[in-house]
């Protein structure tokens, strides 16, 4: 994996991008969501910025076995460009 | 060390080298394997690695248990105990930590005797460099802790880290000059493969079932308590599970249907070709805007490099080229002259970070089942104490107090063991 589509930029060196956190997939309690996580072998699902381009985040599903990148989709809200 | 089973392992000393050379080849032996699978143990450790191995060790010499398989998916040693850069060092800042990394490193020291394998301990020194007066400080307090705990740490000036290490040359002009370093003079390195293979050799000596190319697949329950582990080679039952996973322990989480604080990345490292004695110390540098180098020489005289986590999660094995670049401008950076020595090799391996950057040992859903993991990238230099202390709280069911601290219910109650002091964030841990 060493490139990743934006969507609003196309496709950008790896190092442009910076990973923020994975997406809360354990909602049992607000403690929960803050450290517990499911992990799967082929589905991953995670926040990303496009810190050194357009800043826009973005939620990439990915397959961590493979570094696939299944779907990139821009957050909507304050930054985003839309 | 004892035979109970088998014709293992002759003792190693000057006597049998005598005694081999008079007997020809057929006086060695394989250090472990060759054994049989069998329908029941009292101990099934899941993971033929540093921690793996070392809990059976301890299980079978210190506490008597007879009966103890260690499965794993492929060969020993082939995860991070043989994918780390063998430092081994106590410099941590919070009590928990470097009270349990000090009785670890003080196993280090007599870890050969105690094997009758040389693991190559060397106590060259860990050099943590500052590259500012805030570093000083955070350096000073991080010395101060560990100071007040009995563990050795020395503030060094650039006169004084020149004394120590003056193949780093702290005094010459660079674009980041070196103003001083925190030093512990009793950490160092230690062969990492020597570390697995003696754990295997000791343990098998002991009369534990090394189990290799076998694959642990389900856990088998009845009346609310684990009874056993489906695996590639068949079915087994244990009265004890335990869990020695590393970079797969996420996977264990989804096997057992529980949730745990971790989130599994990749760290790389790398070696490059050998060369003549440069440096007889371990370096660490963390440099303003790159990231992180820290490089030692094995003793074949490969200058052994690594840095920062890859950055999100990943099972590939396989490191992204930017942070190698990042490892190699730092050391660079560090040493100017490394400039045209090749890498000979390059590789990562995953490790099962947590929320806090601590490790957790502890009970996951059934009274039976341990898990001892959430090592981060730290795996190596705690195999020692975890092995044993680990060992102990899985015979008599009470953790020792050594590793009270690392239970789950920390997070619960949000009194985490955060060294770093990055939040929730495995990847800036």
């Amino acid at each position: 994996m060493n490139q990743l589509i934006c969507p609003f930029c196309g496709p950008r060196e790896l190092h442009e991008f910076e990973f923020r956190k994975t997406q809360e997939n354990v909602t049992s309690s607000e403690l929960a969501k803050v450290y517990l996580r499911v992990d799967s072998l082929e589905h991953s699902c995670e926040y990303w910025q496009h810190a050194l381009g357009c800043r826009a985040w973005l939620l990439i599903r990915r397959n961590p076995s493979t570094g696939a990148v299944l779907e990139t989709t821009a957050l909507p809200g304050p930054g985003a460009h839309q | 060390m004892t035979e109970r089973r088998g014709h293992y392992n002759p003792r190693y000393s000057a006597g049998a080298l005598l005694k081999a050379r008079l007997a020809g080849k057929r006086f060695w032996h394989p250090l472990w394997g060759g054994r049989r699978l069998q329908p029941a143990y009292d101990v099934a450790i899941v993971g033929a690695g540093g921690h793996g191995l070392a809990t059976a060790f301890h299980l079978a010499r210190d506490h008597g248990v007879k009966r103890i398989a260690v499965l794993e998916k492929r060969l020993v040693g082939y995860g991070n105990v043989g994918r780390n850069t063998t430092v081994v060092r106590s410099n941590y800042l919070l009590p928990e930590n470097h009270y349990f990394y000090e009785d670890s490193l003080r196993r280090w020291e007599t870890l050969s005797r105690d094997l009758n394998y040389n693991v190559m301990y060397s106590p060259r020194g860990v050099v943590d460099v500052a590259l500012s007066d805030d570093d000083m400080g955070r350096l000073a307090r991080r010395g101060n802790a560990m100071r007040l705990a009995g563990i050795d740490a020395e503030l060094m000036d650039v006169a004084g880290l020149n004394r120590f290490c003056p193949e780093l040359a702290p005094h010459r002009p660079r674009r980041f000059p070196i103003v001083g370093a925190l030093v512990q003079r009793r950490g160092g390195t230690a062969r990492h493969d020597a570390v697995a293979w003696g754990y295997a050799r000791a343990a098998t000596a002991h009369g534990v079932d090394i189990i290799e190319n076998c694959e642990v697949t389900g856990v088998s329950t009845a009346g609310g308590q684990a009874v056993g582990v489906e695996t590639t080679a068949g079915y087994v039952r244990a009265d004890r599970i335990v869990f020695a996973t590393a970079g797969h322990t996420g996977m264990i989480g989804t096997l057992l249907e529980t949730p745990l604080p971790i989130e599994t990345h990749l760290l790389q490292a790398m070696v490059s070709e050998p060369i003549k004695p440069l440096l007889n110390t371990v370096v660490v540098f963390i440099f303003p805007g790159h990231g992180e180098t820290y490089i030692a020489q094995s003793d074949r005289g490969g200058l052994v490099m690594g840095g920062h986590l890859d950055g999100f999660p990943s099972y590939t094995r396989e490191g992204r080229w930017d942070r190698l670049e990042d490892v190699v401008a730092g050391a660079i950076e560090l040493f100017p002259h490394i400039g045209a020595v090749k890498i000979l090799r390059q590789w990562a391996g995953i490790n099962d970070m947590t929320m806090d950057g601590s490790p957790i040992m502890d009970r996951v859903r059934y009274n039976n089942v341990f898990v001892n993991a959430g090592w981060c990238y730290g795996g190596f230099k705690a195999i020692p104490a975890s092995g044993a202390a680990f060992a102990t709280f899985v015979a008599t069911g009470t953790p020792p107090d050594l590793i009270k601290a690392y239970n789950l219910a920390r997070f619960d109650a949000g009194h985490t063991l955060d060294e770093s002091g990055n939040g929730p964030f495995p990847v800036r841990q």
